[in-house]
């Protein structure tokens, strides 16, 4: 599966005197998860609504593998995205809302039952919407989103209101689906709903980009907390660097400035034999409460642009 | 287009709309007819008698009043995508919005053409069993009676397809549906009624739709059927169209 990348460059769009997007740029590398996230209100739909060319942008562009939506030769087999949690008819199944778009398509009606098998909705598929858990129609929604087997997938909020058992099943499924080379970019305002599941973030508030790389590198820049447990950690602490600091108390030492990675490397080169290295990831949701409330100086990580 | 011509048609039979104003219109059609077969001859009725071909044309002419429900057809056609917001997963198959709704328009064209049939073969039927049973000869090809049956199925045809353009200008469900009924009793009734303006009733879609079924109505000047027809056609075009150009333009959020 060849991906393709996300671009949206100088972004903008107002509706009246609200400025919903304002001068917005970033890059999804082809074949990752990119969390796109921002308090409620940041202008995350608005931005997923222009790229889909639901909305029109009062400035900039939003592509996808180089070609706006509208452009795209067959879109569903190109882009797969999943907006409200709601766009079905209650009235209607789950499968004749699918086959509705399987014969937009031209898919074979099958297709609707496949995409319900990979979201575990076989058996509510002829029940009517009007009778789906919220969770349902999440997965529902997910189900539309895959039937043209896209390598671009497009999701916004995918996790509001599902359950915790409902959350994880999102997780492995966005993993498995990233496992097989598609570019993903799903959008919440809660970190930790997506922390695990993301290669990088994309994080904006009111409408400006705030800052966008790994996980790793976003908690690197507010001094991240490493915890390290260990039987013997002096020659650890030794071989930190001076800028990295340090605070050790009984068994456990936490270290600030460096990532787990790093830390985990010098450890290796040190011969310390570790029992716990976990990165404080309650420090991860405060950074992004920082980043969000004010908005802070716009820095790039990872560098614009480019492809990983 | 084949494909969402079809898709159109899936998303039309895959909820039970289309049957209840199936059901509406035969009710409304068995009401108009009922009432006027039982008082035909009546003392004070002013209408023609039914012996006569003006009056058998007016009974069937009467039928077009089911069209109001496949106004409401067409309307909920597109108001209904937004107020499910299935509008969002309809434009995202469809990018091309003007594609969309022509996809609309010539399915609710073919749907009204279709609810048009069914609703007159019941009124054919149901007339033919009531006249019969009090003794009036109908006869279908009396002078401009099959002219009038074409004419019923026509108007509907047009209706569905003015609902699908209301629909697409007034997104709104609730204000599209009750503008469309306030327009069609009130206004067009007023307009009608008033002598001082009722000259210019023939050229609303309302005194359109009454000179393609050939109806007649006392003191009411009227044009010809294919002068109507081409006149209501005409305003299925505007709004279609108007609907069309509003359609592509509007954000959806």
């Amino acid at each position: 599966m060849t991906a393709e990348a996300i671009e949206v460059r100088g972004l903008r769009k107002t509706f009246g005197a609200v400025k919903a997007v304002d001068d917005l740029t970033f890059t999804v590398p082809a074949g990752t998860i990119t969390g796109f996230l921002g308090p409620n209100g940041a202008g995350k739909t608005t931005t997923l609504r222009c790229l889909l060319g639901l909305v029109g942008p009062t400035a900039g562009t939003a592509t996808i593998g180089g070609v706006r939506y509208a452009d795209l030769p067959r879109p569903a087999t190109t882009v797969g995205a999943m907006l409200e949690a709601s766009s079905f008819h209650p009235a209607r199944s789950g499968r004749n809302h699918l086959r509705v778009y399987c014969t937009v398509n031209g898919f074979p009606d099958r297709r609707a039952d496949e995409v319900l098998e990979l979201v575990g909705l076989s058996k509510a598929g002829g029940q009517k919407v009007r009778g789906y858990s919220m969770g349902m129609r999440q997965r529902l929604g997910l189900a539309a989103a895959l039937l043209g087997d896209p390598k671009v997938l497009i999701l916004d909020e995918p996790a509001n209101g599902l359950d915790p058992e409902g959350i994880a099943w999102l997780r492995g499924f966005l993993r498995g689906m990233a496992d097989e080379g598609r570019t993903i970019l799903v959008s919440s305002h809660v970190l930790s709903e997506v922390e695990q599941t993301v290669d990088t973030v994309v994080i904006i508030n009111k409408g400006t980009l705030v800052r966008q790389g790994t996980i790793a590198e976003l908690a690197d820049s507010a001094g991240q907390t490493v915890l390290v447990r260990g039987p013997d950690l002096d020659p650890l602490i030794a071989a930190l660097p001076r800028d990295a600091g340090a605070e050790r108390v009984e068994d456990t030492l936490r270290v600030t400035g460096l990532s787990t990675d790093e830390v985990g490397h010098l450890a290796f080169t040190a011969r310390v034999e570790l029992h716990e290295l976990t990165a404080r990831t309650s420090d991860l949701e405060q950074i992004f409460f920082a980043l969000t409330s004010e908005s802070g100086p716009v820095e790039h990580f990872g560098g614009e642009g480019e492809t990983r | 287009m084949i494909r969402l011509v079809r898709g159109e048609f899936r998303k039309l039979f895959t909820t039970k709309l289309w049957l209840w104003m199936l059901l509406g219109g035969i009710a409304m059609t068995a009401m108009f007819l009922g009432f006027t077969i039982a008082f035909d001859g009546a003392e004070g009725n002013p209408q023609p008698p039914l012996s006569t071909p003006e009056g058998q044309r007016n009974l069937f002419g009467s039928v077009s009043g089911a069209g109001v429900l496949a106004l409401i057809l067409g309307i909920i056609a597109v108001t209904g995508e937004f107020r499910h917001q299935t509008v969002t997963p309809t434009f995202l198959a469809t990018p091309h919005r003007g594609r969309v709704v022509i996809g609309k328009l010539i399915t609710y064209a073919l749907a009204g053409i279709g609810y048009g049939a069914v609703v007159l073969a019941f009124a054919i039927g149901f007339a033919f069993v009531f006249t019969s049973a009090r003794g009036i000869d109908l006869s279908l090809s009396a002078d401009g009676v099959p002219e009038a049956l074409a004419g019923v199925v026509a108007g509907i045809a047009v209706y569905t397809v003015l609902g699908v353009g209301v629909g697409a200008l007034v997104r709104n469900q609730i204000a599209a549906i009750v503008g469309a009924l306030v327009y069609l009793f009130v206004i067009e009734a007023f307009v009608a009624a008033l002598p001082t303006i009722r000259d210019y009733y023939q050229y609303f879609p309302g005194g359109a739709n009454a000179a393609l079924t050939g109806t007649s109505q006392p003191g009411v000047e009227l044009l010809s059927p294919w002068q109507g027809g081409l006149l209501l056609l005409a305003y299925g075009v505007v709004f279609a169209t108007a609907g069309t150009r509003l359609a592509v333009r509007r954000d959806v959020s």
